[in-house]
Parts: C-alpha cells; structure tokens; sequence
C-alpha cells in the first residue's frame, strides 16, 4: 500500500501541539463559567491521543482553541513552536455534526480546501477523486450530502479534512451521532487511515472503547472545571485490529479509564444535586416559607 | 436526561453488554478492512426510468386533470351567475359574461394599446424587482453578517418597513423627476423589503458549524461570503424573492391606478372610468396570469439554483 502525494506528510517532523497551562473563562448571565482551568496536554507528531471526560467537561472547548475557533482566557497552545492564531488549513477539523456544505456535492465539498489554496480546477478534480477513490466513495462523488448516511457523510468529512494535507487532524466526537455499529466500522476505518498516514490526531470522544482502541495515549478529564485528571499510555500494539478489544490489557484500560471518569461524573452529578435541586427544595419547605404561605 | 444516558451507555455495559458488542464487531469487520468501499446500503436506489418515467407522466396528468376541474369550476360559475344575472347581495348585473371576455381577448390582442400596456408594466416589474433583489440580497447579507452594520442599518429600516409601498405614492411623486421613475420605485419598494428581511434572516440562520468548517479549510472572510454566507442563506432568499415578487405586483397595480399613464393597472382602471366591463374582467385575468408567471419563473430559477434542496430532510414539497 503506497502513500498517494497528496496525502504525503512529512511526519514525525511536523504536527506537534503544545498546550500549556490553557484556561478558558465564557462570561454569561450568571457570572463567569470556568470551563477549562489549567490544562496542559500535547501531542507527538504522528502520534494519536484521545481526550476523554464526562460531559461539560471542556474536552470540545479545548478542541476548539486547538482549532483556532476560540481565544483562550489564559495560557497558550503551540504548533510546532508557533503561536495558534485563528483557524487554517494546517489543522483539519472533523466535526460531530459532519458539516459538510448540503450546496456542495462530495466531489466539491473535497474540492472546497485546495479551492481555498489556489489549486486550478483540474488540480483540484484530480486529487479529489483520488482521495474519494482512496476512501471508496469515488461512486458518490456526485451525490448531495442529504443522499448519503451517517457513516459516509463522515468518511466524506474525514477526507474533506484531509485533502489540504494537513499537519493535525482535530476530531471532535466525530462518531458521536452515528448508531454503534456504524461507530465500531468508522473506528477501523479510522486506525487504518492513521496507520497509513501517520499524521497527529487530538481525537475528543466519551467513549471509552473508542479512545482505547484507537489511540496512543489517553488523557482522561476532571467535570468542571476541565482538567487533566489523568494521561495513560494504551500499550497494545500497532496496528490495532478489532480482536484486541477482548485482550485483558484493552479490558483492563477500558476499567481504569471507566472508574476514573464514574468518579468525575458522580461528583458533578452530586454538586449540581447540592448547589440547585436540594437547596431550593430546603427552602421551600422551611417553617418560614409554610407560615409565610399560610 | 442526556447525562443519565451517558452514564447508562458509560458504565453499566460492563458484564452483559461487552462481550455481545465485541464478539459483534469480530465477526462484522474482516482484518486489515482498510479505506475500501464497504457494503453500505446504496441511498435511494432508483427505480428503472421507465418505470419513473410512466409514475411521474401519471403524477402529472393527475395535477393538470384537477387543475383543470379546478379552473373550469370557476368559469363554470361565473358563466352560470351572469347568465342569470345574479342578485344575491352581491349583484352579477353588469358583469361581463366568459364569452363576453373572450371576445375582447382576441379583440385586445390585435391592439397595440393592450399589448404595450403589458409590456409597459412588466418592464417595471422588472426594473424595481431587479433594484430590489440586488440592494436587498446585498444589504442583507451584509446586515446579517456584520453586527455594526445590523447595528447601524436596522433602526432606520424598520422605521420604512412598516410603510405600505401604496403610501409612498404621493411623496414618490414629488421626489422622482418622472412618473416612470416613480412608479418603478413603488415596484422597488415593496420588493425590497421581504427580500431583505428574508435574506438577512437566511444569513443568521447558517449553521456556524458551516463557517468553522470553511475557516477551517483555509477559507478567508470574502470566500466565506461567496461559497457559504451566500448559498447557505439562498433558500431564505428565495422565499424572499417569491414574496417580493408578489408584493411588487401589489404595488404596481395600485402604483398605475392611481398615478399611472400606462401600464395593465392604468389600463384596468381606465376601463372601469369608460364603463367598459369587459376589459375591467380582461385587465383582472391578465394581471392574475403575469403574477403567476412570475411567480412560476422564480419558482423555477430556484428549483435550478438549488438543486440539493431536492435532497434535504424539508425539501420535498409536492
């Protein structure tokens, strides 16, 4: 299996995220909300690591600095030395929601990133249908988003990402809205990919399995305000294969990672109980409030 | 509710749920599976074109049958109500009868006056509706793009809003050098302001998911307005174009009638001033048939403009 130029990337040179000491603040009508505090993670390059945590716990916030989507309140996040300043082609981002352009067909949805670059429209044709072929969709390449499902939507996002031959790919939940077969056939898809192109990945999910079976390393995240509770090396083996989901070693990260995570969600299950729900329910009915009612 | 299922999916899958799930991924996926087509249901699998063809024939036929029951049930009524000059309230006295009608269609075909009265209108039309759909596609992208722009435009524009086209008649006569320019800027005006609305609303409503993506992939702000802030709001702004449209015709009837030389809304009042009833009917029917002419016209650039809408989860419409 050979590298096609277009997805050629020099790796391991290039690709390398720094992020230190990140904190993200939002101000909203109730005061400020602490979303990510203190967070300093990074990624090799070439190397694929998982962001995991209950939900709310920043994990998508972070992505979003990454990609350049958002200023970060403190801290700074690097790629390969430099400073991030605004969304670019050096970063594919893969969303949750696929966001592929519904106007556009597969092909030019592909074609829109060499657009932006300045390739001519036969350059562009060319690689597209070379990457689409590459992904097996060469067949749908005139198709509109809305005639495809889920799992090709994605597969059309992931090569959309990658056409621009980016340094990182940002994944934000990518498999999220996708029903679990679907999910476990992308997650191959995915590892093979990688396997072939060797590129950086910052993968944030909330499945467990996923980020194990996929990833180099694993970062588990605190509820919030996010921060990094724990980072684990997976020590199965390259390539990962579908069978290594029932060795001992997957079953006991997949334990680790789950009571660690069971932990941060009790605890933010516990102070939402605290700071609403059972403290209105006292005050409602104190003796003062009865007499004041009666 | 979302946690509690997180929570369920999460952690409770320990014993009996795993094993299914693993064994099930086994045997689903062959090893070494790398980016090649999987056996994913086809969307939409075509019917054979003949047979589309024949279902889409018989569809047609369909709507043109009940169309022209329709039509008929109405000419059928307005023959029977002047044959008997009906007095019922309402009075069918001098109304012209459909035979009466058509007589003068033919009649008015071979005159110049009604031809160029048609044409006179419709060049209007044209006119204020193209001012419109430029300056209101533009502002409004602009407007709904940009918060100082929104900012700085809205106030003053929801001040003329809510101005009929119809009031502007006599100031639009006092301002414009001519009574061309006077009724085309009537036309103009009740355009304009559904198409803007429309678009500035079609803009907000992207999905910011979109404009990540594009910035994402090397997109700077000029192309984000062309390739995504543009064709992301154009359902909007065809909603926009087809309620304009309407309102345009509005306002240009009432334009002519009331200040016109010229025009099918001159020529319908006019008739009326000679107690020619006949040609009250005749300028009625024509004015009916050009809005949905044009109407049917925007309806169909939209169709061509948008074909992934034929597609999407809403678009289906029959």
């Amino acid at each position: 299996m050979t590298l096609h130029a277009p997805l050629q990337t020099p790796a391991a040179s290039r690709g390398h995220i720094e992020v230190r000491n990140l904190g993200i603040r939002f101000d909203t009508r109730h005061g400020r909300l602490d979303a990510v505090d203190d967070v300093s993670i990074h990624v090799q390059p070439g190397e694929f690591v998982s962001l995991i945590g209950p939900s709310g716990c920043g994990k998508s916030t972070l992505l979003n600095v990454v990609a350049g989507f958002l200023d970060p309140t403190s801290g700074e996040t690097l790629l390969d030395g430099r400073p991030i300043d605004g969304p670019g082609s050096d970063r594919g981002v893969v969303f949750q929601q696929y966001s592929l352009f519904p106007w556009m067909t597969v092909r030019k949805n592909v074609e829109f990133g060499l657009k932006m670059q300045g390739l001519s429209p036969s350059e562009r044709e060319t690689q597209a249908r070379t990457l689409l072929g590459l992904a097996g969709l060469l067949s749908f390449e005139n198709h509109y988003p809305d005639q495809l499902s889920g799992g090709m939507k994605q597969r059309v996002g992931i090569v959309r990402a990658l056409a621009t031959s980016p340094q990182v790919l940002l994944m934000d939940e990518p498999f999220g809205a996708l029903d679990s077969q679907t999910r476990v056939v992308m997650q191959e898809i995915l590892t093979n990919m990688w396997q072939r192109l060797r590129l950086s990945v910052l993968f944030i999910t909330h499945d467990i399995d996923e980020a194990v079976f996929l990833s180099d390393r694993v970062y588990v995240m605190t509820s919030r305000p996010g921060r990094i509770k724990s980072e684990m090396v997976v020590p199965l083996p390259r390539p990962r294969t579908p069978e290594m989901t029932a060795s001992p070693q997957f079953a006991a990260m997949v334990r680790t990672i789950r009571s660690l995570i069971r932990e941060e969600s009790l605890a933010a299950m516990g102070g939402e109980l605290g700071d609403g729900g059972l403290a209105g329910l006292s005050t409602e009915i104190g003796p003062q409030g009865m007499s004041a009612v009666i | 509710m979302k946690t509690a299922q997180l929570m369920k999916r999460d952690f409770d899958g320990d014993s009996a749920d795993s094993p299914a799930r693993t064994e099930a991924s086994v045997t689903l996926l062959p090893v070494g599976a790398t980016l090649a087509p999987r056996a994913e249901p086809q969307p939409k699998p075509a019917p054979t074109h003949g047979g589309a063809l024949l279902a889409w024939t018989r569809r047609q036929a369909g709507d043109w049958a009940m169309a022209a029951v329709s039509i008929g049930l109405v000419l059928l009524a307005w023959y029977l109500a002047t044959r008997f000059k009906l007095d019922f309230y309402i009075r069918f006295n001098n109304i012209p009868t459909p035979a009466d009608v058509l007589d003068k269609v033919v009649e008015a075909n071979r005159s110049a006056k009604f031809i160029t009265n048609i044409g006179i209108s419709v060049r209007r039309i044209l006119l204020g509706f193209a001012i419109a759909s430029v300056l209101g596609m533009g502002l409004g992208v602009l407007i709904g793009r940009y918060r100082r722009v929104r900012q700085l435009c809205m106030p003053a524009l929801e001040v003329f809003r809510p101005i009929p086209a119809i009031a502007w008649v006599p100031m639009s006569i006092m301002l414009w050098p001519s009574n061309e320019v006077s009724i085309v800027f009537i036309t103009f005006i009740g355009a304009f302001f559904p198409i803007l609305l429309n678009t500035v609303h079609g803009v907000e409503a992207i999905d910011p998911v979109l404009l990540r993506a594009a910035r994402s992939l090397g997109a700077k702000e000029r192309s984000l307005l062309a390739h995504v802030v543009l064709p992301g709001a154009l359902p909007h702004i065809f909603t926009g174009l087809a309620v304009g449209m309407g309102v345009a015709w509005v306002s240009l009837i009432a334009a002519e009638m009331i200040s016109g030389q010229f025009g099918i809304g001159y020529f319908t009042w006019e008739a009326y001033s000679l107690i020619s009833y006949a040609e009250i009917a005749l300028g009625m029917i024509t004015i009916g048939v050009l809005g949905l002419l044009c109407s049917g016209a925007i309806r169909m650039v939209a169709r061509m403009t948008m074909p992934w809408l034929a597609f999407s989860a809403g678009g289906k419409k029959s």
